[in-house]
């Protein structure tokens, strides 16, 4: 009953209904890409620079290198979400770990706690990530652990105040009378109930891991044995004054991608704030 | 003292050769040279990480330093050698020395008098022990009998056109004893501020965006240069380099400055015109090697077959746009002297790459891979990212797996030349006719040196070679010589270690409004002490 009351509220943002189904579309894309194009999306397989729709064969066309562009689009979306999934799970363990433990305990290790985020804050983000890509190698998974060390701070923050206003409570007070262990307050009692908006954040994070993504390639940090979207952008650049399209369409993948994931941002806020219920 | 302007029309539409044979101004077609203004000038490449570095350190530093450092002699568009702060030189009888006439009344940008104690501080301690370490092995000292001349002695006979091509040697400057003496050359802060007897004298560097040189008033050539400033800047994207000409702010982009696709596009628009000239004596490829320290690459078959597995026609087709030409030989065929087609081929064979494999003991696994190699290819050029990932396939395509990765340039002059990080790796070479040192040292056990950029980076260490290449430093007979060298290009393409697969086309971009450029066959060196600027 429960479960279709949240999708209820989530289904009333209209905006966030078309982002989930759009999204779903994307990841369907990502998991089909391997049965579609069996082959590396990076082989070379035709002529270097067909236009989309100028060989049947390669209804997107092909790059610089004769690659084929749907192919690299489909692998591309499994790269990027793949990328944006881990690099969020990656941010929201260390902020919610920090932050639960900053929330709970306060005092001095709070102080630490919150210090070493605003150190981290203080940092312009992408050039964070660029520096942990340079230092560590352009591997895929050296990517998503550079974006998630940039990116639990607002995690971190959100799961500390959500802790903060919770610590107190009666039903808090109780489980400690009872003679229960921190951790298990904090993971049993605690956390599901700060959960909410840090859910939202997350699936804002997954966005902002895929601009980063987006932006490393494109810069040529990327993985260069990984087809991605900002890599396909990156290598068009070149081009673009005489084949625009290498750029665009994976560009506007990115663009959709993200404008989604910020809308199902929005439809999770509606549908977990209790606040909003009825509104 | 002849000079001559032709117009001659190219493959990319009009290219003005302007040869000038004894240092003089070249007067002619264009007209009366243009006194004034400023040139922007901008190169295919990055921001050195020194304006001067006495080993060398690659074309970015060789590009900014050309233009206020001097040589003692340079080449014509001809082929032949001319004197520039040397007026001539002559081997003694039994080439164990030579004779240097130095020019006189040249000044360095302090006003200081070059004289003979620059030159031999130069030769002695800058040559002999970072520019042309080397090429000067045999070197065995040098003295400056009189106020204008100076000799130099080797241990052993020393070739002529070895010898003229030292005094024309890509950093073989001359350069202040007042400044260096006492230091350490490579890290005096002049080499971010040099002062040399150049055209152009150093004003300021403004990093992450250009050089301003300005005329040299006490320039030894008198009345030049015709231009008041030089600017030299950088822009890290050719797409970025291509919109910057056409809005009139980049007059001439040396050394591929624009991507293939966009030189036909700003030659259309009749502004500005695209020339090969001016790199015969720097002839660049994209070079493919097996680092040797991998026990994989111990047979020189399993070498050959990474070379037969590629196919070098589609490289130049489809990468560099025809811009480029298969690679066959350590020598390039622009070379007239020593450039042979009697080589071994490793010409594109997939089959010939499997069957090689099989025999040399790696057939497929159960998961149809043979071994598994990591390949760099060194980002400073773009196109060798692209040509990185078209090895990769084409290396799996014969069952190698390989793990490409295309860092930035200085983790890539790191990886390839100090930690000897890769399995194989795509680097660039830029080679002058002499082979000797700059291709041999490729190859030779001597140019093994960690954390020296563009040497022996596989660890390749043949007896042979080593012997040969001794036997071709001091061979004095021009025919002899030459039947040496061919027989290194063989045994070398036989062994495969490092091998072109490219030899690129060159290309300077300049605007037509630029007038005596590609004048010089190393034109990215050149001092450009005659360009000017029409109105």
């Amino acid at each position: 009953m429960q479960r279709f009351e949240f999708i209820g509220r989530f289904a009333r943002n209209r905006g966030a209904l078309i982002g989930a189904v759009l999204i779903l579309v994307v990841a369907l894309m990502a998991l089909l890409a391997p049965l579609v194009f069996p082959v590396d999306p990076l082989r070379i397989v035709g002529q270097p620079e067909l236009w989309p729709g100028e060989d049947p064969d390669f209804p997107l066309g092909t790059d610089s290198l004769g690659r084929d562009m749907l192919s690299m689009i489909m692998h591309g979306a499994r790269a990027t979400l793949l990328i944006g999934l881990f690099a969020s799970a990656v941010a929201t363990l260390i902020g919610v770990s920090v932050g639960a433990i900053a929330g709970y305990f306060g005092g001095w290790i709070d102080e630490i706690a919150m210090r070493a985020a605003e150190l981290f804050q203080t940092i312009p983000n992408l050039i964070f990530v660029l520096t942990i890509v340079v230092i560590l190698g352009s591997t895929l998974t050296n990517i998503v652990i550079a974006i998630g060390v940039v990116s639990w701070t607002p995690i971190a923050r959100m799961t500390r105040a959500e802790f903060l206003s919770l610590r107190d409570r009666e039903f808090v007070q109780a489980c400690r009378a009872m003679g229960m262990g921190d951790l298990k307050i904090i993971a049993a009692e605690i956390l599901p109930n700060a959960l909410p908006p840090v859910i939202v954040l997350s699936s804002l994070v997954v966005a902002g891991a895929i601009l980063f993504e987006s932006a490393v390639s494109f810069l040529g940090l990327g993985d260069p044995n990984v087809a991605s979207w900002g890599r396909l952008v990156g290598d068009g650049r070149q081009l673009i004054r005489s084949s625009w399209y290498i750029c665009a369409i994976p560009g506007v993948a990115i663009m959709i991608t993200v404008l989604c994931l910020n809308l199902i941002g929005d439809g999770l806020n509606d549908a977990l704030n209790p606040k909003l219920r009825d509104r | 003292m002849s000079s001559s302007n032709r117009v001659t029309r190219r493959v990319f539409g009009a290219g003005v050769v302007a040869a000038s044979l004894a240092g003089i101004a070249p007067a002619g077609a264009q007209g009366t040279p243009k006194r004034g203004g400023t040139l922007v000038a901008t190169w295919g490449g990055g921001e050195p990480q020194a304006c001067y570095v006495p080993a060398g350190g690659g074309s970015s530093p060789t590009f900014s330093s050309s233009k206020l450092f001097e040589r003692l002699g340079n080449r014509t568009m001809e082929g032949k050698f001319r004197g520039e702060l040397a007026e001539s030189w002559k081997p003694a009888a039994d080439f164990k020395s030579y004779t240097i006439k130095i020019r006189k009344g040249v000044k360095f940008h302090d006003g200081k008098d070059m004289t003979v104690d620059d030159v031999v501080y130069s030769i002695s301690e800058i040559w002999k022990k970072y520019a042309a370490a080397s090429a000067l092995t045999d070197f065995a000292g040098i003295t400056a009998p009189d106020a204008d001349t100076v000799v130099m002695t080797f241990n052993t006979p020393i070739p002529e056109f070895f010898f003229a091509s030292l005094l024309c040697g890509n950093v073989n400057y001359i350069v202040p004893k007042h400044v260096y003496a006492g230091s350490d050359p490579v890290t005096n802060p002049a080499n971010n501020a040099p002062i040399g007897t150049g055209p152009w004298k150093f004003k300021e560097w403004v990093r992450g965006s250009h050089f301003e040189y300005v005329k040299n008033d006490a320039y030894w050539r008198k009345d030049l240069p015709y231009m008041d400033r030089l600017i030299i800047r950088y822009v890290r994207d050719p797409a970025g380099r291509a919109a910057a000409m056409e809005a009139g702010d980049i007059h001439i982009g040396v050394f591929n400055p624009v991507a293939p696709p966009d030189i036909k596009r700003l030659i259309g628009t009749g502004k500005f015109v695209a020339t090969p000239k001016g790199y015969e004596e720097s002839v660049w490829s994209t070079t493919l090697e097996c680092n040797m320290r991998n026990p994989v690459f111990a047979k020189r078959e399993v070498r050959q077959a990474m070379f037969h597995a590629i196919d070098r026609n589609f490289l130049a087709k489809t990468i560099y746009y025809g811009y480029a030409r298969p690679g066959t030989s350590p020598i390039y065929s622009p070379n007239k002297e020593f450039y042979t087609t009697d080589t071994f081929s490793t010409a594109f064979d997939p089959k010939k790459a499997a069957a090689l494999l099989d025999a040399a003991g790696y057939p497929k696994k159960a998961d149809g891979k043979r071994f598994a190699v990591n390949l760099l290819a060194a980002g400073w050029f773009t196109e060798n990212g692209k040509i990185g990932a078209y090895v990769k396939q084409a290396l799996e395509d014969v069952g190698v797996a390989v793990n490409l990765s295309v860092p930035d340039r200085p983790t890539s002059i790191k990886r390839i030349y100090t930690d000897y990080d890769f399995d194989m790796a795509i680097s660039n070479q830029a080679n002058p006719s002499e082979p000797v040192p700059s291709t041999t040292q490729y190859f030779t056990t001597d140019g093994i040196k960690k954390g020296v950029p563009f040497r022996n980076a596989n660890g390749y260490s043949n007896p042979e070679v080593d012997a040969l290449v001794e036997k071709i430093k001091v061979e004095t007979d021009p025919a002899k010589r030459k039947a040496l060298v061919f027989q290194f290009e063989k045994i070398i393409t036989v062994e495969a270690p490092l091998l072109p697969i490219l030899e690129l086309e060159s290309i300077t971009v300049a605007s037509t409004k630029v007038q005596n450029h590609s004048n010089d066959p190393n034109y990215l060196a050149a001092t450009w002490y005659d360009i000017w600027l029409a109105s």
